[in-house]
């Protein structure tokens, strides 16, 4: 696990990318949550009895800020990997591995990854801001997992 | 036709209105009429708005966080005052809450039923939390007269009141709760949008005084 992370983030694209991914995703959950206020004076606070669902916006602020980059790494070595191998007798044999591997589905990590992003901003104002946020945690994490595995399987058995 | 028709709509509303409050009262731009009786010393220079309703989790957070030092360095020393009006629109039982609290009020609890709305209420808007059974078995649990309470109550006898402050709300550009208008000795107003600390409020009321 470490190692893959040291693999992605060895690069400083991915660190900068994280870096934006996270104060984004921070600043905006936490304005819409009223943990932050712009106006009439800036200013941060944590209600007593909020503090669960703060840690829970850390939380959900890391989750992308790691999960995101990770699979635009993947994004780039699939790419990378289809240049090399097209027109190789090995190319649909590596392709299936792929597929089987799960780097294929990288769309559907973007798009859970973006969606519950999306989905827990929306939640303020409904009954079930916590449960959806811890759901969309899980979510991540489970993205995470399976990214990682991806990528120390069998990407990093290619590279 | 049809503007005939307008016309006198809106003249019964206005009577109506007009006959269960008829002193008129403003606040700077904020018409405070069909709000709360006023908290604190009437004559106090600074007036604070609270714009809320009794489901708004954010507003449990400000009654329970921060309302008691504002009270108490601000509306308890007479240096302002304090005045509620509903802006009851996170579900369907938040304006037969905000009318409860007027039918309390018919009993000269007013604010009793306030605290007690804030301190029952539950996280999930809509759970049966604030349903009219409930409302008048908190009614009951601060003794008051429950038949007055329940014909009040089921009459729908404050649902224009509770309208007008919502109308009030949107008039002045409160599209959340809670929102706050604090308004100063010369109708300099500050408009406060959140649960905001009591740093702010201290900071704003400090200039105006």
């Amino acid at each position: 696990m470490v190692q893959t992370l040291r693999l992605v983030f060895s690069n400083r694209f991915y660190i900068v990318l994280s870096s934006v991914i996270f104060t984004f995703m921070l600043i905006g959950l936490l304005v819409i949550s009223e943990y932050i206020f712009f106006e009439p004076y800036l200013i941060g606070h944590i209600p007593q009895g909020t503090e669960f669902g703060f840690v829970l916006i850390v939380i959900l602020s890391v989750l992308p800020a790691v999960v995101f980059p990770m699979n635009i790494y993947r994004i780039n070595i699939l790419k990378k990997s289809k240049g090399k191998m097209s027109g190789s007798v090995f190319g649909s044999f590596i392709g299936s591995v792929a597929g089987a591997c799960s780097c294929g589905p990288v769309g559907f990590t973007v798009i859970t990854t973006f969606g519950s992003v999306g989905v827990t901003a929306l939640t303020f104002l409904t009954n079930f801001e916590l449960p959806i946020r811890i759901g969309a945690i899980a979510l991540l994490a489970f993205t995470y997992y399976t990214t990682v595995k991806s990528l120390k399987i069998e990407c990093n058995i290619r590279y | 036709m049809s503007i005939a028709i307008i016309s006198a709509i809106v003249a019964y509303s206005s009577s109506s209105i007009e006959t269960e409050k008829s002193d008129v009262r403003t606040h700077g731009t904020v018409s405070t009429t069909m709000g709360s009786s006023i908290m604190g010393n009437p004559s106090a220079s600074i007036t604070i708005v609270e714009f809320g309703d009794y489901q708004c989790h954010q507003c449990y957070n400000w009654f329970h966080n921060t309302k008691s030092s504002v009270f108490q360095n601000y509306v308890d020393t007479g240096k302002a005052n304090f005045v509620f009006m509903d802006l009851a629109f996170l579900g369907k039982d938040s304006p037969k809450a905000a009318q409860a609290s007027y039918c309390a009020e018919d009993q000269g609890k007013y604010w009793e039923y306030h605290n007690q709305l804030y301190t029952a209420q539950e996280s999930e808007i809509d759970n049966g939390w604030a349903n009219p059974e409930r409302l008048k078995v908190f009614a009951f649990s601060l003794g008051l007269d429950i038949e007055l309470f329940e014909s009040c109550l089921d009459s729908g006898k404050y649902t224009k009141r509770v309208q007008y402050n919502i109308a009030e709300a949107k008039k002045l550009g409160a599209s959340g709760t809670p929102t706050f208008f604090i308004v100063g000795p010369d109708g300099q107003q500050q408009k406060i949008v959140g649960a905001q600390p009591y740093s702010v409020f201290k900071q704003i009321l400090d200039s105006m005084i």
